[in-house]
């Protein structure tokens, strides 16, 4: 046993400062002022890959710009904060949209308005499998056209139109490639809760790009479902 | 049911690639050769990849310099 070491484990003195077992170091060196120094080498390493593609979902959930912004800060100290409990090797990113997902319902939903809040699964269902089904195959493939030809700017439009839980529905599944369980988990909903969300977001997205289409001239597509 | 009914109503699964191997077997062979549920299909397909393209953002970079600060004073503080 070395001398250094001895002097390591020996008890603090009695009436000395209370020997701190973590190494304490200025402000001036804050590299190394944590228990684990890594932590915030390896959070920074392997979650600000994320950043564009939450800031992008948090950009659909609040809508602009600015709250956009601060949601995903909030959410990375967060994140940062609980790191410790994040277990390697499990999914990041379906953790990382949690925390986001839950600071936004709990500080920011709040704050907006939305007309369809706490209805939103007992909405009446729409022709279920109605309409777009007695579409014949010759306008199908006009109205792929179409929606292949709108501008990005109206495809946004028509997303944030939709109602909270079925435009994240359908940002969780077809722009992050969400699993339906990792989905359920993110939404702190059932499986069958998301494929409803889903089912209704996708149909409601199609109907408004098929009206936008129409009014844009783009295309001769008749808007789905206008026969309700 | 019949085969279109069926694959009908697992487009949505087949296109989040959510059905087992089995079904998806059964509604390629099916679209193989219905071209209405192909085109169906295919409108599926083409609005995933616009709402995809139209999503495609890039986070501020004062906002990624904003976190990076973040979590350097967090770190110092504890």
């Amino acid at each position: 046993m070395t001398v250094g070491s001895a002097l390591l484990e020996a008890p603090a003195p009695e009436g000395a400062l209370s020997w701190n077992p973590r190494p304490v170091y200025s402000v001036e060196s804050p590299v190394m002022t944590t228990e684990k120094p890594d932590n915030r080498a390896l959070f920074e390493e392997q979650a600000m890959p994320f950043i564009d593609q939450l800031y992008g979902a948090a950009l659909r959930m609040t809508r602009n710009p600015a709250d956009a912004q601060d949601l995903v800060q909030e959410t990375f100290v967060k994140a940062f904060s609980a790191f410790d409990s994040f277990q390697q090797g499990t999914n990041l990113k379906a953790w990382l949209y949690r925390i986001l997902t839950n600071t936004f319902i709990n500080s920011y939903r709040k704050k907006q308005r939305e007309p369809f809040q706490g209805t939103i699964d007992e909405l009446e269902d729409w022709q279920m499998g109605g309409a777009t089904s007695r579409t014949a195959t010759a306008s199908r493939s006009a109205e792929a056209e179409a929606i292949d030809h709108l501008p990005d700017s109206t495809v946004k439009d028509a997303l944030q139109s939709i109602p909270e839980d079925f435009r994240l529905a359908v940002y969780f599944a077809d722009v992050e490639g969400f699993s339906y369980q990792e989905i359920a988990e993110i939404m702190k909903t059932p499986v069958g809760t998301v494929m409803s969300r889903l089912h209704r977001g996708r149909r409601m997205l199609r109907e408004l790009l098929g009206e936008y289409a129409q009014e844009r001239g783009i295309g001769s597509v008749p808007a789905n479902g206008s026969a309700s | 049911m019949t085969d279109c009914e069926k694959a009908r109503s697992e487009l949505e699964e087949y296109l989040h690639n959510e059905l087992c191997a089995e079904d998806v077997a059964d509604i390629r062979d099916h679209m193989a050769h219905c071209d209405d549920c192909e085109s169906e299909h295919h409108v599926g397909v083409v609005m995933m990849e616009a709402v995809q393209r139209a999503c495609k953002e890039t986070a501020p970079e004062d906002l990624r310099a904003q976190v990076l600060a973040k979590l350097r004073a967090i770190q110092s503080t504890h």
